[in-house]
């Protein structure tokens, strides 16, 4: 499973991560040890508290029960009943003698006697000085804790006076005690903090709810208490050496690993940055000796990287200059030509500007080749390639673009400007001494020459489109004239030149061209001498209502309007359509002729990528003719072993009408070799012309290839074929060309 | 040891005795009219035939003091109707010993008025012969009352431990005489701390109270003593301690006089431990000798 991005993170984040996990996970087992012991702290206490709680109701209880005893005894002293019957020397008593008697305990603030009506005896001498003096009237019987302050409560306690021997009241006694000072000094208190105990202050209370007034806390529990203050002292302890360990790892991770990874990671990103730069090796010295390592190994790695790169730049340099320079003129090749078309044509309308498309040609060339031979023919095409180029104001480039085709494209100047180049580049070629290299006979060249004005097009794309097939117009022009070697496209050459051929064929011809309609594809049966089989080979005919046009003012049209790649995409295209229709009979096959500007067109592999289904069940073959594959030999084996390899057969044209076809007969990437027509006449000719032919057609059959011999239209002339080896024979004497949809409708 | 012996023995003996005769005394409230005192005596009727014996208690004491209450009970089983009187030292119903530092304001002529009181209440109740015993400054009390008292049914007085009440040799401080002297003749009747007896300075009374029993010195004493009319016996412990302020003279004195002088040699003031039925005894004989 891929990982989601958000986990890829600097190593800080997860260095921070682990650090934050590991500082919370202790710090939550240090908050559990914190609040087991605060549970066990706080349990204690209640227990404590429990416990004095006990102490304090144990003590309050005696307390109660021993003043009560003690007033008690009180009343039954003789000196009191002595005083109550006498008060004479109440004050000298009262000073004298109870404070001094035993029955005037510590912490007794007051004891006064009370007559019969609850009165007091006689007035205390000193109650300005008491807090909570006794009452001048006793109002009720029951005791009285009075409240002075938190600190200070007296319990007031009262006692009736009988006589000995009767039920006889003579009067009460009253006492005052300072109850906390009575309870502090008269307890050892074991739970207690005695100074602890203070009062609710409120209005007086009765003994029932004394309890509640009164609160206290418990003793200190040295023990736990330093038991206590031992576990925060160690918490304390731990969260300063968490904190201390924090900022030690912190200091570490940052020393050990971060600030090494962001010294690679930095130097890694200037290498991205600065490729050149081999010399920026980080100084500082790592701790680790991976990160050591790692840092020699990415500057020894870019170091080697960039020898590699450099090898590799130097490596495609030269595979790129290959791929686009013609092995034979070593200027630029039909392959730049493209890619610079169409990168022009792609930024064009972004960019536009006065264009002019200069077509050079070799006048005569193939007549020179036959004359002289490929090599004199080879060297004329380098010295015109290096003529025009050294000519060329030095921005410009040519292109070799076909056997004798040259290209040169003038940007960002107006058409007289791009005339007088052509012209200049003309004037040296035809200054060159050609006779240096053997040829005895002036060479001519022409010139023909589009231009596009941007500022007067309304359709900059179609009509840039437009300028290698006008340069083709002006050029054929300028090959018809002597004089006027240099032509420039004018839209009236195209009638002129298609002057025996009527506008309303040329607008048929081409709108059939372009749309596919009135095309009616006519199949000719290619027949194996061997097997009962055939295929067919494809021809174009279009009948518009009664117009048929014939082929001859077909290519006449696409000849002079050089709309070859146009007329052979269409034809793939029909019969495409008539392989998804079923059209073509089973156990058969079709051939499809291709011009050799199409074969140079950079998509012309996938113009029959679509047939690929029809491959395991159809024979299909590509019919290419003899001069382009022979002009660009190198180009077209690449292109067409792709096809072969996909199982499509390559048939190699009118053999024999061009030149040296047999030097080049055991290399060729074709399968099929057909004998242009004039050598199957040739069978007719004399004994040594036949035996030329025999011989020919002999040695192809030796290198592999079938051969079909076509133009048979006699039976002695389909012996002569047989006898000459041929495997296939076309020919009126076997099935003349049909409407596809006739030989469908036969089926 | 053989002393020891025999003092268990009598001690069980009349224990049992006390138990058969089953002498019930009950204790006996009169009100002392002219102070408005309530006083307590502890009566039991004895035999007809036998005389009643008046029992008092000595200074600041009770009759449930243990010198009292040895005679009270020796004399009960011997037939012999008891009253054995607290005197209230205007405390009425007093059931505890007076401490010295109690405000003092009893005086000698009030405790004689209170068994003036308890003489007649017994003669009241039928007895026609009274003997009165006392002890220490009870003895001084039933002289000075003995000497002065009308009523025919006294027949004699038994005294023991026998001292006055004033004079340097017992501490009395000449002082402290003038000045309460002088308070009581400016009516002015302050309690104060006395030098008294055995209080040394801390008897807190008033001038009348103390003045009231210094009355009682040795020559005074010696006077009542000679002028009695009634047969008088002196018992005297050849131990006590009174002796060391008062010296062996006062038994030459008192045998001067035409008391009945017997000292128990050995006791203390109190004829306390074996002493104790020595006192009874000699109490005893005293009684069976006198006429019915």
């Amino acid at each position: 499973m891929p990982l989601k991005s958000y986990f890829i993170q600097p190593v800080k984040v997860y260095f921070a991560f682990f650090l934050i996990a590991g500082i919370t996970l202790s710090a939550l087992l240090v908050s559990n040890l914190h609040s087991q012991t605060q549970s066990v702290q706080t349990a204690l206490q209640e227990k404590t508290l429990q416990q004095a709680q006990k102490e304090f109701d144990v003590v309050l209880d005696d307390a109660i029960i021993n003043l009560t005893s003690n007033l008690l005894e009180l009343a039954d002293w003789d000196e009191i009943r002595q005083q109550i019957e006498d008060p004479s020397y109440y004050y000298f008593w009262h000073e004298d003698r109870l404070k001094g008697s035993g029955y005037f305990k510590n912490n007794y603030a007051q004891i006064e006697l009370y007559d019969q009506n609850k009165w007091l005896l006689m007035p205390p001498m000193d109650e300005d000085s008491l807090d909570a003096p006794l009452p001048l009237q006793i109002q009720t019987d029951e005791a009285e804790l009075i409240f002075v302050s938190p600190t200070k409560a007296y319990l007031h306690m009262f006692e009736p006076i009988f006589a000995r021997d009767s039920q006889t009241l003579l009067g009460y006694v009253g006492i005052s005690i300072a109850l906390r000072s009575y309870l502090i000094e008269e307890n050892e208190f074991k739970d207690i903090n005695p100074q602890s105990i203070k009062f609710t202050e409120t209005q007086p209370i009765n003994l029932s709810d004394l309890s509640s007034n009164i609160h206290f806390k418990p003793m200190e529990n040295t023990v736990a208490n330093e038991l206590w203050q031992q576990i925060q002292n160690f918490i304390v302890d731990i969260v300063i050496l968490l904190s201390v360990f924090t900022l030690l790892m912190f200091v570490i991770f940052q020393r050990l690993f971060s600030r090494p990874m962001q010294r690679l990671a930095n130097y890694v990103q200037h290498l991205k940055e600065s490729t050149n730069d081999t010399n920026t090796q980080p100084n500082e010295t790592f701790l680790i000796k991976e990160f050591e390592a790692l840092k020699h190994s990415i500057h020894d790695y870019h170091r080697d990287l960039q020898t590699a790169q450099k090898e590799l730049n130097t490596q495609y340099e030269k595979v790129w200059k290959q791929a686009r320079q013609d092995a034979l003129t070593e200027i630029f090749n039909r392959r730049a030509f493209d890619e610079m078309w169409n990168q022009l044509v792609a930024t064009y309308e972004y960019n536009p500007n006065d264009i002019s498309f200069i077509l050079f040609d070799c006048d005569f060339f193939k007549a020179l080749n036959d004359t002289y031979g490929h090599e004199i023919g080879d060297d004329v095409i380098r010295i015109t390639a290096k003529t025009i180029q050294e000519t060329l104001p030095s921005q410009y480039d040519v292109f070799r673009i076909g056997g004798d085709e040259f290209v040169v494209i003038i940007q960002e100047r107006p058409l007289h400007e791009a005339f007088a180049i052509a012209k200049k580049c003309l004037k040296a070629l035809k200054n060159y001494n050609f006779c240096g290299i053997g040829i005895k006979e002036r060479l001519s060249f022409s010139i023909g020459i589009s231009h596009l004005a941007h500022q007067n097009s309304k359709n900059l794309r179609g009509d840039l489109l437009n300028l290698p097939r006008q340069a083709d117009i002006a050029m054929y022009k300028a090959k018809q004239s002597h004089q006027h070697k240099i032509q420039c496209y004018e839209s009236q050459l195209e009638v002129e030149s298609l002057s025996l051929v009527s506008s309303q064929v040329i607008n048929t011809i081409v709108e059939a061209i372009h749309t596919g309609q009135y095309i009616d594809m006519h199949l000719q049966g290619i027949h194996s001498v061997q097997e009962n089989k055939l295929y067919y080979e494809s021809l174009i005919r279009i009948k518009k209502d009664d117009l048929f046009i014939y082929p001859k003012d077909i290519f006449s049209v696409v000849e002079r309007r050089r709309l070859e790649v146009e007329i052979d995409t269409q034809i793939i295209q029909q019969m495409l359509i008539a392989f998804q229709k079923g059209h073509i009979p089973s156990n058969t096959g079709v051939s499809i002729n291709v011009s050799g500007k199409t074969l140079l067109t950079s998509n012309f592999v996938d113009l029959f990528e679509p047939f690929l289904p029809y491959l395991k069940d159809y024979k299909i073959v590509i019919e290419i003719i003899e001069n382009t594959l022979i002009d660009h030999m190198e180009y077209a084996k690449t292109v067409l072993n792709t096809l072969r390899s996909q199982g499509f057969l390559i048939a190699l044209d009118d053999f024999g009408s061009g030149y040296s076809s047999i030097r080049y007969l055991a290399h060729m990437p074709v399968d099929i070799i057909k004998f242009d027509m004039s050598m199957t006449l040739a069978l007719d000719a004399d004994e040594k012309t036949k035996n030329i032919i025999r011989s020919t057609a002999k040695m192809v059959r030796d290198a592999g290839y079938d051969l079909v011999l076509e133009g048979v239209e006699t039976e002695d002339m389909f012996e002569k074929a047989k006898q000459a080896g041929a495997t296939h024979i076309q020919g009126y004497l076997l099935s003349k060309p049909t409407s596809i949809l006739k030989i469908y409708g036969s089926k | 040891m053989k002393q020891h012996a025999l003092f268990i023995m009598k001690s069980i003996s009349i224990s049992l005795l006390a138990l058969c005769l089953s002498v019930q005394a009950k204790t006996v409230t009169q009100q002392i009219l002219p102070f408005n005192l309530t006083a307590e005596a502890n009566y039991a009727l004895g035999e007809p035939s036998k005389p009643a014996v008046l029992i008092l208690h000595g200074f600041l004491s009770t009759n449930q003091f243990f010198t009292v209450t040895s005679i009270s009970d020796s004399l009960q089983s011997e037939g012999f109707t008891t009253l054995a009187p607290t005197l209230t030292l205007n405390i009425s119903q007093r059931r505890s010993l007076v401490k010295c530092t109690s405000l003092h304001t009893h005086t000698l002529q009030r405790d004689i008025i209170e068994i003036a009181h308890w003489v007649n209440w017994l003669h009241a109740q039928g007895h026609t012969k009274i003997i009165l015993i006392g002890h220490s400054s009870g003895s001084l009390e039933l002289l000075e009352y003995a000497s002065n008292a009308k009523n025919p049914a006294i027949s004699s007085i038994i005294l023991t431990s026998l001292f006055y009440l004033n004079g340097p040799e017992l501490g009395i401080l000449s002082q402290e005489v003038t000045k309460a002297q002088a308070l009581l003749k400016n009516r002015i009747n302050t309690p104060s701390n006395y030098q008294f007896l055995f209080c040394n300075n801390q008897y807190y009374a008033t001038p009348e109270s103390f003045l009231s029993y210094l009355k009682m010195d040795k020559s005074y004493t010696l006077s009542l003593l000679e002028n009695l009319n009634i047969p008088s016996y002196t018992i005297m412990a050849g131990a006590d301690k009174r002796f060391h302020k008062v010296g062996r003279e006062w038994l030459d004195a008192l045998e001067q006089t035409q008391t009945n002088l017997i000292t128990i040699e050995g006791a203390n003031h109190f004829f306390s431990r074996e002493y104790e039925f020595d006192l009874q005894e000699k109490i005893i004989d005293i009684l069976n000798q006198t006429p019915p």
